[in-house]
């Protein structure tokens, strides 16, 4: 018998989203080139070699060790690349992501990542060429929007504020805007002038991102209108509830 | 003006939150018609902030042109905004000028709005605001800027053209 992974409960759009969030089957809506990621990312120039924090692991010598054996390091641990990250935030208004489904799809999807989880924005940490594979998936298939998520190092509220009259997530450093029908970014994640002018494609309309969305909203999909999510949400509760009751 | 702080006759504060935030031509619209209604004592402007540099970060000092700070001119006075206006909260003199406010929201708003009405800005001088202001303060300051803060001199008016008014930005 062939074993499928039950990511998520529930049969509404919203848990099929999540179920897709968390799996890795995404669809891919757009193209941003590996040289216009980078520049977005903002840790090293567009073209330039990955600057390394030690010799590749084939040239170090590397101990003894059964797990060493056991687990192939990713490429950038393989290369020696330097810890890197990718932050993003998302519009509590539709957007596709939430930081907990940020982080579900990081952690099951990608090896030697370290996903962070707050309330508005979402980490990962990685070896830099990891931690770009990672960021391009996500600037690439339905778990982004470029008007309702944002790639936001630093000042990343923005979140829970009203959307403004053009459909896109409030930023107050202005990194990203609206222009003829696409989001064009020209400043990196921490609000770095650039030398370019990055194209993350056209926004979602209204409708499609009320369709993508992860996130529960009594305007949408309700949260309560999801019985076999809220049976399961319960049955966590009441088992870790009965089970974490340890009476010394 | 009606001077609120001593009125007895009790006004209306009244709040309106659009449920998109304002771009500026917006903003100068809604406030261009507010200021054409009779009976409008106080109005303040609240929004999330737009900086003109990087405050943060890496990135710390770098400029940042925001499209949404831009001037706009209301009562032929020209201010430029600090914020991206998300609310107004309004002092009105009785329910029938809240009314006509209403009027204008759902005339100069292509989207839902909340109006509501409450009690959003300070009526009476505490003993913060004695001991900030002085016994001889102006009442329009009042509940316009956390006495605290000593943000008062940073507060932009926007008077009536025939009548005192005052409108606050922070």
């Amino acid at each position: 018998m062939v074993y499928n992974p039950q990511y998520y409960p529930g049969a509404t759009s919203v848990a099929i989203n999540r179920r897709k969030h968390i799996s890795g089957d995404l669809e891919k809506l757009r193209e941003i080139s590996d040289e216009d990621l980078t520049a977005v990312l903002g840790h090293r120039a567009p073209g330039s070699d990955y600057p390394s924090t030690h010799p590749p692991l084939a040239e170090m010598g590397e101990p003894e060790c059964s797990v060493r054996e056991m687990v192939e390091a990713t490429p950038g641990a393989k290369a020696g690349d330097r810890v890197r990250y990718v932050q993003f935030a998302d519009s509590m208004y539709n957007a596709p992501a939430t930081p907990y489904f940020r982080s579900y799809f990081a952690a099951n999807n990608f090896r030697g990542v370290d996903p962070g989880t707050l309330s508005g924005r979402q980490i990962v940490e990685a070896r830099e060429r990891d931690m770009e594979e990672c960021a391009k998936v996500q600037m690439e298939t339905e778990i982004s929007c470029p008007a309702l998520s944002g790639m936001r190092g630093a000042t990343v509220h923005g979140h829970s504020v009203r959307l403004q009259e053009d459909g896109v997530m409030f930023d107050m450093l202005d990194r990203r805007r609206l222009e003829d029908g696409t989001i064009i970014m020209d400043k990196d994640q921490v609000a770095i002038p650039l030398d370019r002018r990055v194209d993350l494609g056209k926004p979602m309309s209204e409708e499609e991102a009320a369709k993508r969305t992860t996130i529960y909203r009594v305007d949408n999909v309700s949260f309560r209108g999801d019985k076999e999510v809220v049976e399961w949400v319960h049955r966590v509760f009441d088992q870790r509830t009965t089970y974490g009751f340890q009476p010394q | 003006m009606s001077d609120s702080a001593v009125n007895t006759e009790n006004p209306l504060q009244i709040e309106i939150f659009p449920s998109r935030i304002l771009s500026p031509e917006t903003a100068q619209k809604l406030l261009s018609e507010v200021y054409k209604v009779d009976g409008i004592l106080r109005v303040m402007v609240q929004g999330q902030r737009l900086p003109t540099e990087v405050g943060f970060g890496p990135g710390t000092g770098e400029k940042v042109e925001h499209p949404q700070r831009k001037a706009i001119e209301v009562e032929g006075q020209l201010i430029e905004l600090k914020v991206n206006v998300g609310r107004l909260r309004l002092e009105v003199a009785d329910a029938e000028v809240k009314e006509k406010v209403r009027e204008v929201c759902e005339k100069v708003f292509p989207f839902p709005f909340e109006f509501r009405e409450g009690h959003f800005m300070k009526k009476k001088a505490t003993v913060t605001d004695y001991a900030k202001l002085g016994p001889n303060a102006d009442p329009t300051l009042l509940g316009m800027v956390d006495p605290k803060s000593g943000d008062y001199k940073n507060l932009i008016f926007i008077k009536k053209k025939e009548e005192k008014e005052s409108e606050d930005e922070e």
